[in-house]
């Protein structure tokens, strides 16, 4: 028999694990609102991000918080190079869409192999941001590092509107995801907004995957999961909005969480994926479409 | 796309040549040591696959990141009725391409309802889950540990022992395999898949029911796949999760792409070279899998119609359409 508490206590690690899916699938929806583009390696942002945190702690003795700040950076600029190396000359192009979903697969198990090379491929972890805890209420555990997780993603969620709304870069690659050759005739430079989308999401990326690492572990083949859940969590959002990834995020790890109390572990990811079929065939809008009057039309 | 004319010189050019060279490869193989038969086997068996895969995505135009999923189905499938109930090899597979078949339309039935992107992750995700069930059913297949005790190819009492025998068998499936794409392609059935990579949208006017036949073409690529598996597990005697893991999927496609997607042959050179390459780059070793990516990725960049894309390089007669027409595609 499950009981309430356990109940609940996958609720609360759902949402933990939801909210980094969501940030990941805002990742996608960044890149694809400025480009059309779906960038398949996603995930490796994730892993990277928890891999080079780790690696500047380790080898570099840097305290963590410094290691965090200093690991986003680096990570945005791998995504950088991903746009100018890789998606950018295809682009120019004109290459077929599945031309360059796998090119972004390619790029993503290259990525990987130079991490075993480099890093090895043992998993590693490191500490919560805060020590102590978890802090119990009612049987029910929270760990610390979940606040630092729904923090951090509000603060991201917070930073993004602003960015979106306020800056004349955030507002150029709006009017892109509008209309691309509008924006080009309006002077917005679209290559220079492609390349910016990439960092941002590739730096959303490794934010996710530095606050998801206290409480499980990093390794090079961690980018696979989080990028096809992050995906669904875009999907069930309606692709191309923030929210909805976000919101999707949440319910896809709390969905997770359940079909673990009730399936056993191993059913984890044939509950993830069942729901990207279900929502794919049911809701081809993403599931909050329905609550939209209008809705803007892609 | 071109259509194909159907002429003398054009069936020298296209079968002739082809087949002779073919052979060649297999006659070169048999005379030279045990490391170099494995190499082409693999090339073979590959060349079954990426026949396949260049079906579905060559003349029908879809995508599917996934095939790895029907290659597993039947390795496991040939793998275990053959070391575990000892099954005749052949039955073995022919009831896994069976199985693959029946699966694969299941499950293409509602994915293949897709388009762009979401058909891409939903293929993608099913190699992914082949993979996790691979690694997760433990009591069938042994988890990471794989299965071993294959036996080789072979029917009743006779078994193909030597590795040569196997070559000469692989190859020949893999040349009936190219015959019956061909044939395919060239049907009603194959013009009405060409059609719908043209539009789908027009295949449809022309009363062509897409959703059906894109389905066909994924189980005719599904069975390719599954019998490409068995062909690898009773080779090599062994098969684990990692074999039929992601980066199956990178190898596959960069034959393809080397190939050229959409051409008879460009799949078989494709996988023959790309075989080849850990002899040449011996050196290379751990770099295997990052090598193939960039490869893949600057042929995905530079020379996205693969090396047939390259052949106004070779002096052959053409007459001033041809060219144009080359031009254009």
């Amino acid at each position: 028999m499950i009981d309430l508490t356990q109940i609940l206590q996958s609720l609360v690690n759902g949402v933990g694990v939801g909210l980094i899916y969501g940030l990941v699938g805002i990742g996608f929806c960044v890149i694809y609102n400025a480009s059309g583009i779906v960038n398949f390696a996603q995930g490796v942002f994730v892993m990277l991000g928890g891999m080079v945190c780790h690696t500047l702690l380790t080898r570099l003795g840097v305290p963590l918080v410094v290691a965090a700040i200093l690991s986003v950076p680096v990570v945005a600029g791998i995504g950088m190079i991903i746009e100018i190396c890789v998606v950018r000359p295809m682009w120019n192009r004109g290459a077929a869409l599945f031309a360059i979903i796998l090119a972004t697969i390619a790029t993503q198990i290259m990525i990987e192999r130079i991490t075993i090379l480099t890093l090895g491929d043992q998993p590693r972890t490191f500490g919560e941001f805060t020590a102590g805890g978890p802090l119990k209420i009612a049987n029910i555990a929270i760990s610390y590092q979940l606040f630092w997780i729904l923090g951090c993603g509000a603060l991201m969620v917070l930073l993004l509107f602003l960015f979106f709304t306020k800056t004349k870069a955030g507002r150029a690659l709006r009017a892109c995801s509008q209309n691309r050759e509008a924006a080009a005739l309006l002077g917005i430079p679209v290559h220079h907004m492609l390349l910016l989308s990439f960092a941002l999401s590739a730096g959303l990326g490794a934010v996710a995957g530095i606050l998801v690492t206290p409480t499980q572990y990093t390794a090079f083949n961690v980018g696979t999961p989080f990028g096809v859940n992050g995906f669904i969590a875009a999907i069930i959002g309606g692709f191309g909005s923030a929210g909805g990834a976000l919101a999707g995020g949440v319910l896809l790890g709390v969905a997770q969480a359940a079909a673990i109390v009730v399936f056993g572990a191993g059913f984890k990811n044939v509950a993830a994926l069942s729901m990207l079929l279900v929502v794919l065939l049911m809701f081809p809008q993403g599931i909050f479409s329905a609550f939209k009057s209008g809705g803007k039309g892609h | 796309m071109t259509s194909p004319n159907i002429t003398s010189t054009d069936s020298m050019r296209h079968v002739v040549i082809p087949v002779a060279a073919v052979l060649a490869v297999l006659g070169i193989a048999l005379s030279s040591s045990g490391y170099v038969v494995t190499l082409i086997g693999f090339a073979a068996i590959y060349g079954v696959f990426c026949t396949g895969l260049n079906f579905f995505m060559g003349y029908t135009g879809q995508a599917s990141f996934g095939q790895n999923a029907f290659a597993a189905l039947g390795g496991y499938g040939s793998a275990i009725l053959t070391a575990n109930y000892y099954w005749d090899p052949v039955l073995a597979l022919l009831v896994s391409m069976v199985l693959s078949g029946v699966i694969a339309a299941a499950v293409g039935y509602p994915t293949l309802r897709l388009r762009g992107h979401y058909l891409a992750m939903a293929t993608f995700a099913l190699g992914l889950i082949t993979y996790e069930i691979s690694i997760e059913w433990n009591s069938l297949t042994q988890g990471y540990m794989g299965l071993s005790g294959i036996p080789p190819l072979g029917i009743g009492k006779y078994e193909l022992v030597s590795e040569k025998h196997q070559l000469v068998v692989l190859t020949l499936v893999m040349l009936v395999g190219v015959w019956v794409s061909v044939r395919l392609r060239d049907s009603r059935f194959g013009r009405a898949l060409r059609a719908i990579a043209g539009s789908e949208a027009a295949a449809n006017a022309l009363g062509i029911n897409v959703a059906r036949y894109k389905l066909a073409a994924f189980v005719v690529a599904a069975v390719y796949a599954s019998v490409a598996g068995s062909l690898f597990a009773h080779f090599v005697g062994f098969i684990s999760p990692e074999v039929f893991g992601a980066s199956m999927v990178i190898l596959s496609f960069t034959m393809l792409y080397l190939g050229g997607v959409g051409t008879t042959w460009g799949p078989i050179i494709g996988a023959l070279i790309v075989s080849l390459l850990p002899e040449v780059l011996r050196g290379l070793k751990e770099m295997q899998d990052v090598v193939y990516s960039v490869v893949l990725i600057a042929i995905l960049i530079f020379a996205p119609r693969g090396l047939s894309g390259l052949s106004v390089l070779f002096p052959r007669k053409q007459t001033g359409q041809t060219k144009q027409a080359e031009k254009n595609a």
